[in-house]
């Protein structure tokens, strides 16, 4: 499968979990869209330590994701690793607790990601099971869009 | 450390996840429980009132590492409720994609969680230093098993292209040839990691259980069979509930199971120890060379046994392909056929019928993930509604024989220090790679 590994939009998230499938109703919305040459938009889903062999080659990848960061509920902010700090387990017994933060930090120990993702996080107000958003974080899509399509043009 | 108490708590979305509380007493286990919550009810709760179509896209969120394996079990379920038999090509593509999930996780298992265990460190990131060369080689088989669920699937993660009775999209030849070039050219990677761990020092513990595990006579089980056990004898998979045992305990929201002894285990090892003579050639040499044989009741061998099966799959994938390029794929009739009441009427396999027969159908499912075996059970009502749902997933079977390996770990390792018991506990409970609030990736932040 060849691609054009330019940029990488990765969604993430469990749409059955409420606002926690924000990342991926993002790419589904960007997949509508008439994405520039090069731009390549999908679903990580929950796939954790799998997320390293989805980034591989890209030059830049922009990850869309649920985050808890204290603000109020529909709170897009645009961050890098560098200005955050994960939450993660110390010891992880099981794949399925390995987080982004895990991955991200053992791609660019390994130098298979490119070095600085950018990290689009969106407030949840409501991360439980069913399907369909919150207003404030349906809201939040449009500007989702706009930041990820200013960091196309920027790159 | 005589006296005391080992709390081994993960942070995670929800309280009471995956932790393992120890309380000693001169040198004896006063108490010891591993607690984790059940994962998948809420889904059995989602799929009731949906149609049966809906069942395997809904499912494979369960699980963002075994979707493949959870969209194909719950295939099983539904079509054995509706009672309809796919073609000889469906289940082989079925066989064929299931194998990209089996390389896809005993790699990130065995590479980035065990391998640091082996090699005396705390996580992966160091060795992305010390073993750059190996990892870059794990990173390329697990790319390859991307590169094959994608084709298949049509997505890495969460397979769409997988329906009722079919698929939506057929590989090409070409696309199945570049696929076995690809298998092809990863043994050598696999081989060397098979160099590495026969090197490696696997902490030497056996507690003797029992091993269930799905088993053919033709062929290596991973996706059907019977539910075999080393202790003897099958049991076919509609009947799962008389071999199969669910149970509460007070401390744990998970049901726990048993069998014919108090525990017993499922997973790359039970798959081993049930059904080792019908593994590839490839296959069985990782295996001498890592020195692992039947039957092995060191569940920390675990990890070995996902490393010989990766070596399977790799090598039973170019099979599988060498066998759907002889057949040559062609477009099938996905219409379902139901069978029974007053003759045969069809249904689009995409869409709620509303012509099956009157009554309530039940139909159960039943494939080996990477974790182990995986039941879902339906009961679907005559207009296609889902009326009831049973999943049974491997770590909810493990969980007993889990707790029982920790009470006879802990005694063997009662003499080291608090700090060198804890990581013994861990190792054991990654050796099983048990599933943990996996249905959701939640980021946690604070911004420095």
């Amino acid at each position: 499968m060849k691609r054009e590994k330019r940029v990488l939009i990765l969604g993430l998230g469990n749409p059955l979990l409420g606002d926690e499938g924000i990342g991926v109703r993002v790419v589904e919305e960007l997949k509508r869209l008439e994405l520039p040459e090069g731009v390549t938009a999908i679903e990580g889903g929950t796939a954790g330590l799998g997320l390293i062999g989805l980034m591989e080659g890209f030059q830049r990848v922009i990850i869309v994701d649920a985050a808890d960061m204290g603000h109020p509920p529909g709170r897009v902010v645009r961050f890098t690793p560098l200005e955050a700090q994960f939450r993660t387990a110390a010891a992880p017994l099981s794949l399925h607790q390995i987080g982004l933060g895990e991955v991200l930090a053992l791609a660019e120990a390994l130098e298979v990601a490119p070095a600085e993702p950018i990290i689009i996080g969106i407030q949840p107000s409501r991360v439980e099971e069913g399907t369909g958003l919150s207003p404030e974080v349906q809201g939040a899509i449009p500007q989702i869009i706009r930041i990820i399509l200013d960091e196309l043009d920027a790159s | 450390m005589k006296d005391g108490k080992i709390n081994v708590h993960y942070v995670t979305r929800v309280e009471g996840h995956g932790n393992i509380v120890v309380d000693l007493k001169e040198g004896a286990v006063k108490e010891l429980f591993w607690e984790i919550p059940e994962a998948p009810r809420f889904f059995e709760a989602m799929v009731r009132g949906r149609s049966y179509a809906d069942a395997p896209h809904i499912t494979s969120r369960i699980c963002g590492i075994c979707s493949i394996g959870h969209t194909i079990a719950s295939l099983q379920g539904i079509e054995a409720a509706l009672g309809v038999q796919p073609s000889e090509q469906t289940v082989l593509l079925r066989k064929l994609i299931l194998h990209a999930e089996t390389v896809q996780s005993h790699t990130l298992h065995v590479f980035y969680l065990a391998a640091p265990d082996f090699l005396g460190v705390n996580s992966v990131i160091p060795l992305a230093t010390t073993h750059k060369e190996p990892l870059l080689k794990a990173i390329r088989l697990h790319r390859l098993a991307n590169e094959w669920s994608d084709l298949l699937g049509g997505r890495t993660t969460h397979p769409i292209n997988m329906v009722v009775n079919g698929w939506t999209r057929l590989p090409t030849p070409d696309e199945l040839r570049a696929l076995r070039q690809h298998i092809t050219e990863a043994i050598p990677d696999l081989e060397a990691w098979v160099g590495i761990f026969k090197t490696l020092d696997i902490p030497d513990f056996e507690r003797e259980t029992e091993y269930l595990a799905l088993q053919r006579d033709d062929e290596y089980a991973f996706y059907d069979g019977a539910i075999a056990s080393t202790d003897g004898g099958t049991t076919p998979v509609p009947q799962y509930r008389e071999k199969i045992h669910e149970f509460v305990v007070p401390y744990s929201t998970a049901k726990h199971t048993n069998a014919a002894r108090e525990s017993f285990m499922v997973g790359a090892l039970a798959r081993f120890n049930n059904n080792y003579q019908k593994l590839s050639p490839l296959a069985r040499w990782a295996a001498e060379e890592m020195g692992l044989k039947p039957v092995c009741y060191n569940p920390f061998m675990n990890n070995v046994a996902q490393l010989v099966e990766v070596a399977h799959c790799l090598e039973d994938g170019v099979r599988i392909i060498n066998e759907l390029l002889a057949m040559g794929l062609k477009e099938e009739d996905r219409s379902i056929e139901i069978k029974g009441g007053t003759g045969p009427s069809t249904a689009p396999s995409t869409a709620p019928s509303t012509s099956l027969r009157a009554g309530l159908r039940t139909g159960v499912g039943a494939t080996e993930v990477p974790r182990g075996l995986l039941i879902h059970e339906y009961t679907v009502d005559d207009s296609g509604t889902i009326t009831g749902a049973n999943f049974i997933i491997p770590t909810n079977m493990n969980h007993n024989n889990i707790e029982r390996d920790l009470k006879a770990l802990v005694p063997t390792v009662v003499d080291k220090s608090q700090e060198d018991i804890t990581l013994a506990l861990e190792m054991l409970v990654r050796a099983y790679d048990p599933c943990i609030s996996c249905s959701t990736h939640l980021l946690n932040v604070e911004f420095v």
